[in-house]
């Protein structure tokens, strides 16, 4: 029963940086962007992670530049 | 004022002194050009998350870069760089603009979140991660 319910109840994605107050997205931090780029090294979309879009443009950013320094890959495999 | 950051990867085959150097070059470029080197971090070798020209590493070095009236010499520094084969990579960021959103942004974006999500908040953070999972399936 327990079971049946969870799959109508979803939790309410929060925004990661809005809800930990960053406000500049660092594409220094290896760590931050990591989370958000997963196996394939694609930027995890919106509506996947749940980051609002005021967050996600400057995020996408510093993936970028994160990437033309080599601090994370452009893909894997 | 405005700031930027410059990061540069320079071949890890060049040794320690010589990046030092060549860092010192570029300082002095970037402080004879009209402008200041608030600080200065040296990360070393660093694993590249990609192959560059056949190289697997890279010695980071980052920059810090202030300047009173805006005027500076870095696309001269860019310039140089690009011409020196021992760097592998550049990125100049002017960053003064974006610290400065930031520093005023918090109260608008926070207010909408924590009222959407105030119900969830205490159980919420640990399964931030899990989520993505969720949706990646």
């Amino acid at each position: 029963m327990a079971r049946a319910r969870k799959v109508f109840f979803r939790r309410r994605k929060v925004c990661k940086f809005c809800a930990d107050k960053i406000d500049y997205i660092d594409y220094k931090d290896v760590k931050l962007l990591q989370q958000f780029i997963p196996e394939r090294s694609k930027i995890l979309p919106r509506r996947i992670s749940g980051t609002c879009a005021n967050h996600q443009r400057p995020l996408q950013q510093a993936i970028k530049r994160a990437r033309h320094l080599a601090l994370i890959p452009f893909t894997t495999d | 004022m405005r700031t930027y950051e410059l990061m540069f990867v320079v071949d890890p085959r060049v040794s320690d002194e010589e990046v030092v150097t060549m860092t010192q070059d570029y300082k002095n470029m970037i402080t004879t050009g009209g402008a200041q080197i608030t600080s200065e971090e040296n990360w070393g070798r660093r694993k590249l998350a990609y192959p560059i020209d056949k190289l697997n590493e890279g010695k980071y070095v980052l920059l810090y870069v202030s300047s009173e009236t805006g005027k500076n010499s870095l696309p001269e520094v860019e310039h140089r760089m690009r011409q020196n084969d021992k760097i592998l990579r550049y990125l100049t960021v002017r960053t003064d603009e974006d610290l400065k959103r930031a520093a005023r942004r918090p109260v608008t974006v926070r207010t909408g979140a924590s009222a959407d999500g105030g119900n969830t908040d205490g159980g919420g953070e640990p399964e931030g991660e899990e989520e993505f999972n969720h949706g990646a399936r």
